[in-house]
């Protein structure tokens, strides 16, 4: 991995006046790809402060950098240009796919987190079980990943990225690939776990009315060069379900930016 | 809403283990533990019953005389002969001593050989398509080299069984960690591992099946390459399998050899057959399902 010249992350704290309530801080943050058809850019000057403790989507449809944007904070990639702060805090990242190692059984993919981060050995089997119990799988623990459903395999990658206590939750797409109904539980299950641990969450996804379920912010992002376009303020009571009124009003509003671009 | 979940999980673990193949219906009793073995063994027994008819008809057309090619009646015998006699365990003894020592070796040499090409660059390019070139050599082609090296002695047959499979397992170990997910990769350095223990942790073990592919296939070059060994290297005060194939071709004695190569065949399928039951066992518990 190497540091764009320009790019830079920072995990320590910058004696920045927006820095001392935001969790997450991009100044000016741009991403180049090169590819053989020539230098393309993924990002162009995205500034976005996201407080602790807060939940914001980031909506648009392929190609318009939401991956990209979430891989610069989670640090798999470094910027082209532009700053990213998150403060010191631990990033965890979930991904559209678990991505369980398929060696480990449930308990071991947990225990293989604790122990990347440090956690003493002695103390696994109980933070195991307690994890477990956080993504309601408690009998799991035995299990193999491919004896798993898709939705308990991606509780058992929400307990897992849990594991390492962090306190930014990065998520891409992570509920794209499940059935209705284990997603509308699974948002449940990140509602509340998002409140239980006071998690700073950003949540990657195409689908709207799902954004307006979840988000306290949604970021509208738009392709060539990929960039933040608008912001929708969410501003609907809590526990919020798919198929509340307020939710299908966001949705359609939200909807409105999306399609709207494309007219003249 | 967990309770779908939760029903699947009682689901998935009462479900019956993917190894049985057929379906029994409701209500019938279980296959005895006989039938089962009969059930799973009938293919290649039947391979072996029509392969011993073949030889009979060959046999019994007259095309050679019976003192060149004898009935599988008289071969079998004598191999019944054969292994009752301590002469015959002093040679197996010998040759898989020889066995455990060069595919032990070659397994030690290839796995770091392996590790360390994977984990650089340099030597990947340095090296890398060497291994494989070593992979196609006949091993039989170094015997020459290796006697003028070591003289007629076991270290000439060690050295040809390492190069015979260590590249095939440091290939194994090489390919295995290049094919690993990239996926994978990134979780693993997402939840912190880096450098040493990303290899630890998530690299070797994610590469693990196709290490165990390269060891079978090393395994099978090894046999081979002992036995071109021990025809080609003879060392007078050791009686081992292939000074037998040797012995009783100049004594022009058919059923003594086949029975040797009967032996050699069936040493060889064993040792894969444990083999292949490791690698089997590992890609069963990841739920990628045995290759045959």
């Amino acid at each position: 991995m190497r540091l764009g010249t320009a790019g830079t992350r920072s995990r320590t704290p910058a004696p920045d006046a927006t820095t001392e309530r935001s969790a997450i801080s991009l100044r000016g943050v741009g991403k180049d790809f090169r590819s053989a058809a020539g230098e393309s850019v993924a990002l162009d000057s995205v500034d976005l402060d996201i407080d602790a403790g807060d939940f914001v989507c980031l909506l648009g449809q392929s190609g318009c950098g939401k991956s990209t944007l979430l891989n610069l904070i989670a640090g798999l990639d470094s910027p082209s240009r532009g700053s990213i702060d998150v403060g010191g805090r631990r990033v965890g990242m979930m991904f559209q796919d678990a991505n369980l190692f398929p060696w480990l059984t449930v308990r071991g993919n947990i225990e293989l987190a604790l122990r990347l981060s440090g956690v003493p050995a002695r103390e696994f089997g109980p933070r195991v079980d307690e994890l477990l119990e956080t993504v309601r799988l408690p009998r799991a623990a035995s299990m193999r990943p491919h004896e798993l459903s898709g939705g308990m395999r991606q509780r058992v990658a929400l307990a897992r990225t849990l594991a390492q206590d962090c306190s930014i939750l990065l998520m891409d797409e992570p509920f794209a690939a499940l059935d209705a109904i284990t997603r509308d539980a699974m948002h449940d299950e990140t509602e509340r776990i998002w409140l239980e641990r006071e998690l700073t969450i950003v949540f990657v996804t195409h689908n709207v009315r799902e954004s307006a379920r979840l988000g306290n912010r949604v970021l509208v992002m738009a392709p060539d060069p990929g960039r933040i376009d608008s912001e929708l303020r969410i501003g609907l009571q809590r526990p919020r379900r798919m198929e509340d009124p307020g939710v299908a009003d966001r949705a359609a509003e939200l909807h409105r930016r999306l399609s709207g671009r494309n007219e003249p | 809403m967990s309770d779908i979940d939760a029903g699947r999980l009682v689901g998935k673990a009462a479900a019956p283990s993917r190894r049985i193949r057929f379906i029994r219906p409701e209500g019938q009793p279980a296959a005895s533990l006989g039938s089962r073995i009969l059930g799973r063994s009938w293919p290649p027994l039947l391979a072996v019953i029509i392969t011993l008819l073949l030889w009979q008809v060959v046999y019994l057309s007259g095309w050679r005389p019976s003192y060149v090619l004898p009935d599988p009646a008289t071969v079998l015998q004598r191999t019944g002969e054969m292994v009752a006699s301590g002469k015959f365990w002093q040679a197996l003894g010998t040759t898989m001593f020889r066995a455990a020592a060069g595919f032990g070796l070659a397994l030690g040499i290839g796995t770091l050989i392996g590790l360390v090409v994977s984990f650089s660059r340099t030597l990947r390019a340095a090296i890398g398509s060497m291994i494989t070139g070593l992979q196609t050599m006949p091993s039989i082609a170094w015997f020459p080299f290796a006697i003028l090296l070591f003289g007629l002695s076991e270290s000439a047959i060690l050295f040809v069984v390492i190069l015979g499979a260590a590249p095939s397992i440091a290939n194994g170990i090489i390919s295995g960690i290049d094919d690993v997910p990239k996926a994978l990769i990134r979780t693993a350095t997402v939840l912190g591992a880096r450098g040493l223990s990303l290899y630890r942790y998530v690299v070797v073990p994610a590469a693990l099946p196709a290490y165990l592919s390269g060891l079978k296939q090393g395994w099978a070059f090894a046999w081979r390459s002992l036995m071109a060994g021990e025809l080609l290297v003879i060392i007078a005060s050791k009686p081992s399998l292939g000074v037998q194939l040797q012995f009783h071709r100049e004594f022009a004695d058919t059923a003594g050899l086949m029975s040797v190569m009967i032996i050699i065949l069936v040493l060889g399928m064993l040792i894969d057959g444990v083999l292949s039951r490791v690698s089997n066992g590992v890609r069963a518990r990841r739920g990628m399902g045995p290759v045959s």
